[in-house]
Order: structure tokens, then C-alpha cells, then sequence
């Protein structure tokens, strides 16, 4: 053993480390508090939004309904209880449907909001008669909360109970790929040139450090941006997915460009010298063992950076993508919505309903960003190899 | 042409690939496309490479101060010296691997058969098919045994897919003496091979193009001394075909493998022998001191 006497010290430093280590916990453990407070206050808030109160009715399909008198088609008793705007759909359905006049149908049918409220148990403005037939009703079985799938399946709509975000998927969807194919290939292709190909002289230099000042620019710039170019320069329709997806694509580039020059950088140049030793031309050195080896951290590099232009809200204000837009769009020019901006209108409602809509659509928002981020761990983990 | 190109299990260099260009040889390897207005002078018969008064900088700092050699066709010649005499740079000079360094300038002249290899209508792919490299750490690529092999004869159009590739991996993996531990795994990673037999398997992959020099940059650096055995071994067979330059730090090796040896000092040539009278009568008391171990 050592001739210096270390006990005293060395408890010392244990007792030090001991400390250390409870600092590093406890820091851990108040990220996760927040965490678990985050997603239990939104899943118990957006939860009930999954549930909606309906109506067990018999819809009659008479000519007047077809007229315009929508009203008319279910008992005088429920008309106050029934969704004001799915009854106001039936007369286009039955102009689009003619042979079904006549009809008469039992079925199930979307409860006004503030129905679907009072069986929540939240404050609504139904009236006390209104209350007890509610009552009689869901003791009777003909009144019930089953699943939303209206939520899923319809735009934005005036009326809480049907507003849904099928329109902003959509537009996202739109915007998310009008996005990739802009920003993937540019993005990619200006790393290849920038790290293997480019000459190290000043110019390469100052666009390489204006790369890396964009990326740290406040996406609102770029909207400000994508607003002057894009919609006052070259015309661009306002608020359509392709304005979206340039302005995005603008703001995602520099993301996909320094995460591919670091994947590039990170192949050893060995593998290079080894190519090009046995008499590859530096295109082929790149496309047959560069690229491959480089491809994992590329693609995850821009699945990150696809992921935050989604979530992204901003720069999507500035070219009017805040609209309230309740229909999908059908081209790339016409004007349509995105999660995040559907979230966010949302969010300015007073209704109940509506606060309850928000939390669902930032739920389904996470899904799909977690979705995304695990595609890119995936891809990672498959194509990963060693050398 | 590609029926000529495997006969008995070993490489002929009789079907050349077709390279046509300023460095295309013909059709015997050692009648070379003789436009001797180029040959420079210190060419003689039998010299494959000519080194003429080369100087080199990287940026302000000059690494070689006017070397002039010429390396001899099918034999081994060694460089040695301390690290940081210029012998590895010297060598990457003969495939123009430094092009890669930007700040890297050159002058003076390397002739291979007669032709300058830094005029400016030389192709760089082309040079590098008729001088290959291996290198000091081994680098195959992290594709299958197979692929390392196959890549360059297909991307330079020698052999397609099929038996004419499956004959020309086996005849190269037997040339480095590795067909026999990898038969059994040819779709497996190369990089999952022993250091020594991956470093084979870069020999392999080299000849597969079947170039006329191999310069080899510290192939045993990071070697047992088992694997080192085996790979000088190796070198001993393929100067039958080839024309090996060998940088070592390891005199011995230079001893063992070597026909001549250059001796390099802060990026001059000291003294450039036969291997046998290098290491028994050196001229000059330099070369006596560094072979000796008295300093380097």
C-alpha cells in the first residue's frame, strides 16, 4: 500500500463524487417531473376530445329536408339537442343521393356541443328542460359518448363538434413532401460539394460560415422571406402548400446541409484514399463507398430537420397559412392548413369544446414527430456499419 | 481479351485493359508506347520510373529538396529513413496522391515509361490503374471480401458480373495468398478480417487492376509480426510481376524484401544502393549511422 496517508482525503473525495452524483439525479428527475406533468395535463386534456356525445334518431329523407328545411328531418324534440351543422349537411347529401328521398333511417348522429359537454360534466348552456330529456335519454341508451371519428375525418369547422383535423393532416402531408423534395436533394448535394469536391478558398469559406448563421436564424426571418420572395416576387398563391413547403424548405436546409457535411466528414478518409487508389474517379469513390457508408447520418439528419419544420408555426403566419381554412386542399396552390396552425387557432377559441380539440391535435402533432424521430433512430440502427 | 487475362491461376499482364490514353501500354509489358522524346535522363533500360530533381511544398515549407532517382522494372525498392524525411510524400508523388493535399505544390518531373505523369493532359484514374497503392493502415472497404475485389476491375470495365468476375477474385485472393482463409466467407465483411488479412486483401484488391507499380506506404506498420512475415512474403512473389516501391521504418524488412535501397534525410536522398551493399558498405557515414541505430 501507498506510504501516504489517504484516508482522510479519499473519504473526502468519495463524499464529493457522493454529491456530485445526487446533483446530476436530481436534475434528471426534475426534467422527467416535467415531462410526466406535460404529457399527463395533455392527455388528460385531449382525451375527452377523442369522445363525442351522439343521438340515437330515425333521419327522415323527405323533399322538404332536400329543400333546405334540414331541421325537419328528425323530431321536433331533438332539434335542439341535434348538431345544428351535420343536420345543415343533409340537403347537399340528398341532391348528391336523390334516389334516397323518401327514406327513413334510424341511426346515430353527432349531439350539439353542448351536450357533449353536460355528459362531460363540463359547464354548458343547455336549459333545464333540455338537461332532464339528456338525462332521460342516456338512461334510455339513446344518447351516448362514442368515439370521434369526425375529429379524423373532417376539417375546421364554426361549430365545435365538428371541427376536426383531417385538413391540416392533409396540408401537412402536402407541405411536409413539397418541402423534402426542395430541401432533400439541394441540401444533400451542397454538402457533397462543399466537403468533398469544393476548393478551400475564401468564398467556399464565408458561404460555409453563412450555412451555419442560417441555421441559427429565427424561423420567422424565413417567413419573412418565403412572404417576399415566393409570394411578392414570384407570385406564388398565398397560403398554399407550396408557398409552405419553399418557405419551410428555406428554413430546413441548413439543418440538412451541416448534418450531411458532418456525416461526409465523419468517413474515414481512408475509405477515399483506398478509391481513389485503385483508380476510382472522386465521383466514384463517392457514390459507391462514401455515400453508403455516409447515407444513415444524412437521412437522419433531414428526417430531424423535416421533423422541426413540421412543428413549425412561425414562418407559416407569415405566408398566411393561419387562415381559417375548414376544406383539404386539392392542389398544392390552393390554400390549406397545418397542424401546427390548426393547433393554434384553435387555441384562441373560447369554447370549451375547442380547448379540448387543441390538446387532441397537439397529441396527434407528437405522435407523429415521435413517429418521424423513431423512423430516423431506425434508419440509423439499419444501415449503421463498421470499418 | 479477358480469356488471356487468367492463365494457371496467376495474372498475365498480356490483355491490357484498355486504357487508351498517354499512359496506355501495349500489348507487351516491357515494349512500352516509346515516344522517346519524353524520356528523361536518367532513363535507362529497365527503369520504370524516373525521378527528376522533384521538389516539393506544402504551403511555404519545402518537404522535398530535388530528389532524382529512377526505380528499377520488377524488382523491390525500399525508402527508408526518420520519420519526416520525405520518403512516404515521395512516394504519394508516384500516383499523385498529394493532388488531394491543397496546398501541396510540385516541381521538377516523375516520368513512368518514359512519359511525365504531371503533364497536363495525364489522367489522374488512369495513372492510378497503372500505379496502385497500399497503404500503411489497411482500409478495405466496408463492402464484402468480394466486393473489394470486384469494384475496380468493374468500374474500369475488365471483367463483368458472373464467372469472369468469380475467376478473376479468386485468382487475385490467390496472388495475396488469402483464398484459402476466405473462400468459405467471400459475401462477409472485409472489414471483418484479421489486420494481415485485410491488409492481403488490400494487395489483392490492388492487383485486381493490374497496375505496373505498387507502391506500398508502411503496409506492416500496423502489423504482428506473423502478418508482417506473410505480407513480405507475398511482396517476394509479386516482384516477379510487379515493379514495388516500399516505404518501412523497419530496416530489417528493407533488408529482407528489398533489391535496392533509397535512404532519405529531411527530404533529401542521402544514398540510393543495392540492398546488399546498403546494409553491409554504406558510402556515406550517415547512411552508416541511421542503418546502425546511432541516430533517426
Amino acid at each position: 500500500m501507498s506510504n501516504i496517508d489517504l484516508t482522510p482525503s479519499i473519504r473526502r473525495r468519495y463524499r464529493a463524487e457522493q454529491r456530485f452524483k445526487v446533483y446530476c439525479m436530481s436534475a434528471v428527475a426534475f426534467a422527467l417531473l416535467f415531462l410526466a406533468f406535460f404529457f399527463i395535463d395533455l392527455v388528460s386534456r385531449g382525451w375527452p376530445a377523442l369522445e363525442q356525445a351522439q343521438l340515437q334518431t330515425e333521419v327522415s329523407y323527405s323533399e322538404t329536408v332536400k329543400a333546405g328545411h334540414y331541421r325537419k328531418a328528425i323530431d321536433k324534440s331533438l332539434q335542439k339537442i341535434a348538431s345544428r351543422g351535420w343536420l345543415r349537411t343533409l340537403p347537399l347529401y340528398l341532391r348528391q343521393h336523390p334516389d334516397r328521398v323518401g327514406d327513413k333511417e334510424v341511426m346515430w348522429i353527432t349531439a350539439d356541443a353542448s351536450v357533449d359537454q353536460y355528459l362531460k360534466g363540463h359547464q354548458s348552456n343547455l336549459k333545464e328542460k333540455q338537461r332532464k330529456l339528456v338525462d332521460r335519454l342516456y338512461s334510455e341508451g339513446r344518447i351516448r359518448l362514442g368515439f370521434n371519428w369526425d375529429f379524423f375525418t373532417r376539417g375546421d369547422s364554426k361549430l365545435p363538434e365538428l371541427a376536426g383535423i383531417h385538413s391540416a393532416i392533409v396540408g401537412t402531408v402536402y407541405v411536409l413532401f413539397l418541402t423534402m423534395i426542395f430541401a432533400l436533394p439541394i441540401g444533400v448535394m451542397t454538402a457533397i460539394y462543399l466537403e468533398e469536391f469544393a476548393p478551400d478558398n475564401r468564398l467556399i469559406r464565408m458561404i460555409e460560415v453563412n450555412i451555419n448563421n442560417l441555421a441559427a436564424i429565427p424561423s420567422i426571418m424565413f417567413g419573412l422571406l418565403g412572404l417576399a420572395i415566393f409570394i411578392n416576387f414570384f407570385g406564388v398563391p398565398r397560403s398554399s402548400a407550396l408557398v409552405g413547403g419553399l418557405t419551410l424548405s428555406l428554413m430546413t436546409l441548413p439543418v440538412i446541409i451541416i448534418s450531411a457535411r458532418a456525416a461526409l466528414k465523419a468517413v474515414p478518409d481512408s475509405i477515399r484514399e483506398g478509391a481513389l487508389g485503385v483508380g476510382a474517379s472522386p465521383w466514384q469513390a463517392l457514390w459507391y463507398h462514401i455515400l453508403p457508408v455516409a447515407m444513415p447520418g444524412i437521412l437522419t439528419g433531414s428526417i430531424i430537420g423535416l421533423a422541426q419544420a413540421m412543428g413549425e408555426t412561425a414562418p407559416l403566419i407569415i405566408v398566411g397559412m393561419l387562415a381559417y381554412i375548414p376544406d383539404e386542399p386539392s392542389s398544392v396552390f390552393e390554400a390549406t392548413t397545418v397542424l401546427p396552425a390548426q393547433i393554434f387557432t384553435w387555441a384562441g377559441e373560447p369554447l370549451r369544446a375547442y380547448a379540448e380539440r387543441t390538446a387532441a391535435g397537439i397529441l396527434v402533432l407528437l405522435a407523429v414527430l415521435l413517429s418521424l424521430n423513431g423512423l430516423a433512430i431506425w434508419l440509423r440502427r439499419r444501415f449503421e456499419r463498421s470499418w | 481479351m479477358t480469356e488471356a487475362l487468367i492463365s494457371e491461376g496467376r495474372l498475365v499482364g498480356v490483355a491490357k485493359m484498355d486504357l487508351s490514353g498517354p499512359l496506355t501500354a501495349v500489348e507487351d509489358d516491357t515494349v512500352t508506347d516509346l515516344s522517346q522524346d519524353t524520356v528523361g535522363v536518367n532513363s535507362a533500360p529497365g527503369d520504370m520510373i524516373a525521378i527528376e530533381n522533384l521538389r516539393l511544398w506544402y504551403g511555404d515549407q519545402e518537404a522535398l529538396h530535388g530528389i532524382t532517382m529512377s526505380i528499377r522494372e520488377r524488382h523491390v525498392t525500399a525508402f527508408i529513413g526518420p520519420s519526416g524525411c520525405g520518403k512516404s510524400t515521395l512516394l504519394r508523388c508516384v500516383n499523385r496522391m498529394n493532388d488531394r493535399i491543397p496546398d501541396c505544390r510540385i516541381q521538377g518531373r516523375i516520368t513512368l515509361d518514359g512519359k511525365d505523369i504531371y503533364e497536363s493532359k495525364v489522367d489522374v484514374v488512369r495513372l492510378r490503374t497503372r500505379v496502385g497503392m497500399v497503404f500503411q493502415k489497411p482500409n478495405p472497404f466496408p463492402k464484402s471480401i468480394y466486393e473489394n475485389i470486384a469494384f475496380a476491375p468493374r468500374i474500369h470495365g475488365v471483367a463483368r458480373k458472373g464467372n469472369e468476375m468469380d475467376e478473376l477474385v479468386e485468382t487475385c485472393l490467390r496472388r495475396a495468398g488469402l483464398w484459402e482463409e476466405v473462400k468459405d466467407k467471400l459475401h462477409q465483411p472485409g472489414t471483418a478480417l484479421s489486420g494481415g488479412q485485410q491488409q492481403r486483401l488490400c494487395i489483392a484488391r490492388t492487383i485486381a487492376v493490374r497496375p505496373d507499380v505498387i507502391l506500398m506506404d508502411e503496409p506492416c506498420s500496423a502489423l504482428d509480426p506473423i502478418a508482417t512475415a506473410k505480407i513480405e512474403e507475398l511482396i517476394d512473389e509479386l516482384k516477379t510481376e510487379f515493379t514495388i516501391v516500399i516505404v518501412t521504418h523497419n530496416m530489417q524488412q528493407a533488408a529482407r524484401v528489398s533489391d535496392y535501397t533509397a535512404f532519405f534525410y529531411l527530404g533529401t536522398l542521402v544514398e540510393y544502393q543495392n540492398t546488399n551493399t546498403m546494409f553491409t558498405s554504406p558510402e556515406k557515414a550517415q547512411t552508416e549511422d541511421y542503418i546502425t541505430g546511432r541516430f533517426g
